[in-house]
């Protein structure tokens, strides 16, 4: 009786923390925070898109963190940023998806600051950094309620290269795993400035699972994703990647799509102080 | 231009009649500089370079300071991201 109890907790346990793999990569946005900011008074509309082309059956692996699996979902992401000072930026998102078989239906929303700090070239790596309070549908999108991400921002660029780093910090604050401690995922890329309108990139997300309980390697999401991305007319920005997962925890094959477009609708703040470092 | 003294140089370019000055900024190459934009017009302006990753809002009658880490030798690009029609202007690194 007592093994059939232990078994049943046992079972609960593993599945939880497999609901949980996925908690620290974003399918929603597949994308590099540099350390530059959007311009003050400015308005960026973008929306990102992730198709899994060659993923999981079940609910909670690869890319998955609910109930519905990742093979066939079309992660699509609307977001609204605009630029409060020089330095820091506010945004807004709304989660969408379409599982396989599904119609599209609202699956979360996001709302973040981004700032850096100092001027470009103050520093020998320039830094920024990334707040976000996040919330999903539960328990078919993600089976935590409430999340908090941090991430530090670091840019160093070599020429026409800029080579960022995004690692992310993650709390649940409310759902599974709010008794937890902070869960490790990175961002990271490289993009080449060939040409306005199409230039190469290389860009890499993963996570890793707790900060002091890490999942073994081979449960761990990590993927690398060839990009190309540069500037459509009317300057309209776009992102487009095929990302493979390197783990059998990963999905095998995304592919990503994220088009956005800035204009300057009014600036509410003064400009910041040339000698500023925060705001 | 201007010698700050910290072996760092400091460069200005002009935003007027809906055009940048100089169309060509001739500056060393492999010394650090900082470019001054002053936009003496009356409309707001975007200075961006794809080539040097840098962009900076610069409202009318005001300035703003684009550091630059020391350049190699060669020409890269500058334009005004909120009026495509402005005609684009080089920094050339010698």
């Amino acid at each position: 009786m007592c093994l059939k109890v232990a078994l049943r907790y046992l079972l609960l346990f593993g599945a939880a923390a497999a609901l949980r793999c996925a908690a620290q990569l974003d399918p929603w946005e597949f994308e590099v925070y540099p350390y530059s900011t959007t311009p003050r008074g400015v308005a960026e509309f973008e929306t990102d898109n992730a198709a899994v082309v060659d993923g999981h059956a079940a609910g909670g692996q690869g890319t998955a963190s609910g109930t519905l699996h990742s093979q066939g979902m079309w992660y699509n992401s609307y977001e609204v940023t605009y630029g409060l000072t020089d330095r820091i930026e506010a945004a807004l998102y709304l989660n969408m998806a379409v599982p396989e078989g599904g119609g599209l239906q609202w699956a979360g929303d996001k709302i973040r600051l981004r700032g850096r700090l100092l001027d470009q070239e103050t520093l020998p790596v320039d830094v920024g950094w990334y707040l976000e309070l996040e919330w999903h549908k539960t328990p078919q999108y993600d089976d935590a309620v409430r999340e908090l991400e941090f991430r530090p921002i670091l840019e160093k660029d070599f020429g026409r290269l800029s080579i960022v780093a995004n690692p992310k910090f993650e709390k649940v604050l409310a759902g599974t795993g709010h008794d937890q401690g902070v869960e490790f995922g990175y961002v990271a890329g490289l993009h080449y400035r060939w040409a306005r309108s199409l230039s190469p990139g290389l860009e890499f997300y993963g996570g890793a699972g707790l900060i002091d309980r890490a999942e073994p390697a081979g449960e761990q999401q990590h993927y690398v994703f060839p990009v190309v991305w540069g500037e459509l007319p009317r300057g309209i920005e776009y992102n487009f990647g095929i990302g493979c997962g390197l783990t059998r925890g990963s999905d095998h094959l995304i592919v990503k799509f994220n088009l956005e477009l800035e204009r300057f609708v009014g600036a509410i703040l003064r400009a910041s102080p040339e000698r500023g470092w925060l705001f | 231009m201007t010698n700050t003294g910290i072996n760092e140089k400091i460069f200005e370019i002009r935003f007027e009649n809906h055009q940048f000055s100089p169309q060509t900024l001739m500056v060393p190459a492999n010394t650090p500089l900082k470019v001054v934009v002053v936009n003496s017009s009356r409309e707001r302006i975007e200075f961006e370079s794809f080539s040097l990753n840098r962009e900076k809002v610069v409202e009318p009658g005001e300035s703003v300071t684009v550091k630059l880490p020391a350049l190699r030798a060669g020409s890269y690009d500058f334009f005004d991201d909120f009026h495509q029609d402005v005609p684009e202007g080089a920094i050339v690194a010698k």
